[in-house]
């Protein structure tokens, strides 16, 4: 399967502080990417990079096989939504639908004009007062309709309530189904992506942690409890991710690619959103000889 | 592209229609009067160059009598003052309104990460709209002045023969008159247009973008009439001081100086210095020693047609000083001139707004962020 | 049509979630042979979730002979589960009853009794895997 986004050492660096260092990806086609990591972790100067709005400054990145941005055939391939759903708040719905119309070659003029029926928006209507949920479902429509192969959506859900969070992956959901299009989306919350995500991305402090299918992540990671040990006489051949240890009991998070065998150990599974978080913890620990600072993407 | 270009131009273009269409309206209404009055002055029905005193009956026709309460000037003179004020700030007006908005608002908005993710290139989208919003700009500018000598033709031609006075006394050479009439317009307009788009693009906020276009429209302004004369080689000729229809005026030491008003042989020409010379062509700076007697107490510079104060006279000072030998270097261009300086002017904002249109380009294209 | 729900809370993968919910129709006799299971797009759309999670229970469901796909139309009941004959219900509730009776006269309260049959049917079920 061809890969969507292939970056090799790829970093972007602002004056002294890198944002993005050391991403290397390959990212299989058909599937709903989640970028998961902090704010300031990258995951915006990862996708900027995606969309072309940024050059890197080290390493490469190809979308689709191509240089990002690289001209009109490659802009049409890939649909962007921009955190916060930028829209033009003098223009109204149907005008943001004939922008779309006459600045995409492959615009599918029913495809949006039935999401927008169905979304209940009155085309009249100026984007300025539509609300958060309703810019988010105009924007994705927007993105959507243009029918790319990918689409990249920068923290589509994080200003928006809860009802309008769930309708938004909703309709999103809906068009995976009925498009064939991969999609990469960040989020700095693990619970937004759950449900849609099925390969995910773990980013902090500007580098990729992990990286791969939900599957075969969760068939690889085990929570392991057992009576205390020391930190030196831990089971070999294991990846620790986390330990933590009480006076009379250490719990591990392993990754492993072959079952756990040694019988004084209790394994159980773990969740998504418990290896996110033991990946976050691994990358806040202090790593000898580690000078990258956090950056916060400007606004 | 063109109908997202319209589509947010819609605002600005109506205002522009209307600004316009009252221009003409208040225009075409005062026609009449002003009409009438060339006609009743006589120097409607005066042909050839010999109606000079005709032209200035005409003018001093339009300039007295008949004020609004307590306002000496006219209506004539504000109307003329005022279209021509019109006229000179529209590419300032463009360059705020149209220029300083058109990348800035949307790098503040953020809708440039919804309209430069569409299947159309940076280049692309700032092409079209440089070039149908150019055009506009070029087309507006210039109509106000189209419709500005239309109404004012007969002020034109009364100044051109000479008949000029008080705020009528400018040719159109002039300060004022010359980058608002004929071709400028449109090297203005575009011009300030262009500067307003790289300042947007420069600062990335509306609001200081459109402060910094003013700033810099407005040292353009008081830079350009120094740099208007070199704009097209200058003709030098040396005359007495009588046919350059010259008077002495002095500085502050007194320093001698002349204000030539004519040029022999050269009617309609634009004087654009004069220096006394001695019979070998030398400059003279100094009043002559026995002309001393002459200068009146307190130094007045003279302009315009005769003395106005008592004591030994300007024509006193004048022929004293012709005398002794010294004749008047006026440096001009002749009436046939006035075209090439109005291309040449022209060209060059023309070539001025394509540089920054260039550099526009070429920066929109980094990708910084 | 069944409709699906989601709990996320539960620990269940969600398409092992979406086989339970198709096997308890089939058992309580809302779904019968022939029925039309919701199509992908329309549980994706209806629980947020991935299309290929939805995919993936069908075909488990494919796999176990309950249900087949029909490209273009849909997925559709072919199987049933046979719940064991009734008959068969009512001497096996008797010795539940009996051995619910000793349990609670060995001191066993109910979490124990709990405990007790989950950890012997999973033990159970294994032995019944291996």
């Amino acid at each position: 399967m061809t890969a969507v986004i292939e970056t090799e050492g790829l970093g972007k660096r602002y004056r002294k502080l890198w944002a993005l260092a050391g991403c290397t990806l390959s990212i299989p086609a058909g599937h709903v990417v989640g970028l998961v990591g902090p704010n300031g972790a990258g995951k915006s100067t990862l996708l900027n990079l995606a969309t072309g709005m940024l050059a890197p400054t080290t390493g490469t990145i190809e979308v689709l096989g191509n240089r990002p941005a690289a001209g009109p055939a490659q802009l049409a391939r890939v649909g962007y939504l921009a955190q916060d759903a930028p829209l033009y708040a003098g223009l109204s719905v149907a005008d943001h639908l004939r922008l779309g119309a006459h600045l995409n070659p492959g615009w599918d003029a029913e495809l949006a004009r039935r999401r927008i029926e169905r979304l209940g928006l009155d085309p009249k209507q100026k984007a300025g007062t539509l609300s958060g949920g309703q810019r988010a479902q105009l924007a994705l429509t927007l993105a959507v309709a243009k029918r790319p192969e990918l689409l990249i959506l920068d923290e589509p859900v994080a200003s928006l309530d809860p009802l309008a969070r769930r309708e938004f992956l909703q309709d999103l959901m809906e068009a995976v189904a009925e498009q064939e299009v991969s999609v990469v989306l960040s989020s700095h919350l693990i619970s937004d992506l759950e449900r849609a995500c099925d390969y995910v991305i773990v980013l902090v402090d500007s580098r990729v942690r992990v990286a791969g299918p939900v599957d075969e992540l969760l068939a690889t990671h085990h929570l392991l409890s057992g009576p205390r040990r020391d930190p030196g006489s831990l089971p070999g051949g294991l990846q620790v991710i986390s330990a933590s240890h009480t006076d009379v009991q250490t719990t591990l998070l392993v990754r492993t690619s072959g079952p756990v065998f040694d019988p004084a150990w209790a394994v159980s599974e773990v969740g998504l959103e418990d290896l996110v978080l033991a990946y976050m913890k691994q990358a806040a620990r202090p790593v000898p000889g580690n000078n990258h600072r956090r950056l916060e993407v400007q606004k | 592209m063109i109908w997202l270009t319209w589509r947010q131009f819609r605002a600005q273009a109506i205002t522009a229609a209307a600004a316009l269409a009252a221009f003409a309206i208040v225009l075409a209404a005062a026609e009449p009067s002003l009409s009438g009055v060339y006609h009743s002055s006589g120097f409607a029905s005066c042909h050839g160059a010999a109606c000079t005193g005709l032209a200035s009956t005409f003018i001093n026709d339009l300039s007295s009598g008949g004020g609004i309460a307590g306002v000496p000037e006219t209506p004539y003179m504000i109307l003329y003052f005022l279209s021509v004020v019109v006229i000179l700030i529209a590419p300032a007006i463009i360059g705020i309104f149209w220029g300083a908005p058109l990348i800035a608002r949307e790098l503040e908005a953020g809708t440039f990460r919804l309209t430069w993710n569409q299947s159309i290139t940076r280049t692309r989208w700032l092409a079209v709209k440089l070039a149908l919003i150019g055009v506009a700009a070029m087309a507006v500018t210039e109509s106000f002045s189209l419709i500005q000598a239309w109404w004012a033709a007969p002020i034109g031609k009364a100044v051109g023969l000479g008949g000029g006075a008080s705020i009528f006394s400018e040719t159109r050479f002039g300060v004022f008159v010359f980058p608002t009439h004929g071709i400028t317009p449109l090297g203005y307009a575009v011009c300030g247009f262009a500067l307003g788009v790289t300042a947007g693009l420069l600062v990335r906020r509306a609001v200081p973008a459109m402060a910094i276009t003013l700033a810099i429209f407005a040292a353009a302004q008081f830079i350009t009439p120094l740099v208007r004369p070199n704009l097209f080689p200058t003709s030098q000729t040396v005359t007495t001081i009588a046919a350059a229809g010259a008077n002495v005026s002095l500085n502050a030491n007194p320093r001698l100086a002349f204000t030539a008003t004519t040029v022999p042989g050269h009617p309609g020409a634009w004087i654009i210095s004069s220096e006394g010379v001695n019979a070998t062509g030398q400059p003279v700076s100094s009043v002559p020693a026995a002309c001393e007697p002459l200068v009146p107490q307190t130094n007045v510079t003279h302009i315009g047609r005769g003395p106005t104060t008592s004591a030994p006279g300007p024509n006193a000072l004048n022929n004293c000083v012709a005398s002794h030998g010294i004749r008047v270097a006026e440096s001009y261009q002749p009436a046939s001139h006035y075209w090439p300086l109005q291309l040449s002017e022209t060209g060059m904002y023309l070539a001025l707004a394509l540089a920054l249109a260039g550099f526009c380009f070429w920066r929109l294209n980094r990708r910084r962020s | 049509m069944i409709e699906f729900h989601l709990d996320s809370r539960s620990g269940v993968a969600p398409y092992r979630q979406l086989i339970h919910q198709v096997r308890h129709a089939l058992r309580l006799g809302l779904l019968h042979e022939g029925d039309q299971l919701p199509k992908v797009k329309d549980v994706a759309a209806g629980l947020a979730i991935n299309p290929n999670t939805v995919l993936k229970a069908y075909r488990e469901l494919e796999y176990e002979g309950l249900a087949a796909a029909r490209p273009g139309i849909g997925t559709f009941v072919t199987g049933t589960l046979d719940g064991g004959s009734l008959a068969a219900h009512g001497p096996l509730r008797r010795e539940l009853q009996r051995w619910l009776v000793k349990a609670r006269r060995a001191g066993l309260d109910d979490e124990s009794i709990e405990a007790l049959f989950a950890s012997t049917f999973r033990s159970a079920s294994e032995e019944d895997i291996a």
